[in-house]
């Protein structure tokens, strides 16, 4: 049992994550893609953790769990918001901050 | 042999759910691919040794993140004609595999050239982290408290009815 598969499961986690945050456009798969990467940075930190004979990892580890749940809290309240006002999904509708160069 | 087993077992649920929750188009069965995903990860941080987290990673991340997703995915209840229209969904997956996979290296060989092998020490207990969590990391988990409370008034305030009745009479 080596650390190396666990670097590698890590990364390709996180490299999932930021495919499904560039290659798709419902916003529950944006936001469960964000919740992977930061996932995946919580399984480097147990198995540095482990690697180092540290328990502050760990430690580390539980805190970003918290950022991750108020991260949640403020994501789906966001989403409620968006689908009320526009009755979409779908990422690509929500571009009003990219400005009307021809008008 | 029988952790290497484990792993794999594990690392198969993963990575299974993860593609499970990209190519899904429901966004129920997204979720489900994330919910096993997310099981397996804490599986992951079982066999790290690190307990707590394990259960913390079961009791937040499983027990409240995902439910609460999947509620609000059934809340929404989006119709088949309002889910994003994605035609060559595919395609721009397989084009951004590509434009990731660079960067997937990049991470692997810079983390695996630290550390080859893992010290050996005891299992990180709850006792290891409540003394570590209320000595050294006192200030982070006073903050993380005050982020916490911040974060379900913002939720309260973005979430309610007439932020966007006013907005709309606004514009």
């Amino acid at each position: 049992m080596t650390p190396e598969l666990f670097f590698l499961l890590s990364s390709v986690l996180f490299s999932i994550g930021l495919v499904g945050l560039v290659a798709r456009r419902n916003l529950f798969v944006l936001y469960m893609s964000i919740e992977l990467m930061l996932s995946s940075v919580n399984l480097l930190l147990a198995t540095f953790s482990k690697v180092l004979g540290d328990a502050s990892g760990s430690v580390i580890a539980l805190l970003m769990i918290a950022v991750i749940a108020a991260e949640v809290a403020l994501f789906l309240a966001l989403i409620i918001h968006m689908y009320r006002s526009s009755r979409t999904i779908d990422s690509d509708t929500f571009d009003r901050l990219k400005g009307q160069i021809n008008d | 042999m029988l952790e290497i087993s484990i792993f794999s077992i594990l690392a198969l649920f993963m990575l299974g759910g993860s593609i499970a929750m990209l190519v899904n188009k429901q966004t129920l069965f997204s979720a489900f691919g994330f919910l096993v995903a997310m099981i397996g990860l804490a599986g992951m941080f079982a066999l790290l040794d690190s307990r707590f987290l394990a259960l913390a990673q079961i009791m937040v991340s499983v027990g409240a993140v995902v439910v609460l997703s999947m509620l609000t995915i059934l809340t929404i209840n989006a119709k088949e004609e309002n889910l994003p229209h994605e035609p060559n969904k595919y395609k721009w997956i397989a084009f951004a595999s590509l434009l990731v996979l660079p960067i997937t290296l990049l991470i692997y060989k810079s983390t695996s050239a630290l550390y080859a092998s893992f010290a050996t020490m005891q299992t990180i207990n709850s006792k290891v982290v409540g003394k570590l969590l209320f000595s050294e990391w006192v200030l982070p988990f006073e903050i993380v408290s005050i982020l916490l409370l911040s974060a379900m008034v913002g939720a309260i305030v973005i979430a309610r009815k007439d932020v966007v009745q006013t907005q709309g009479e606004e514009s």
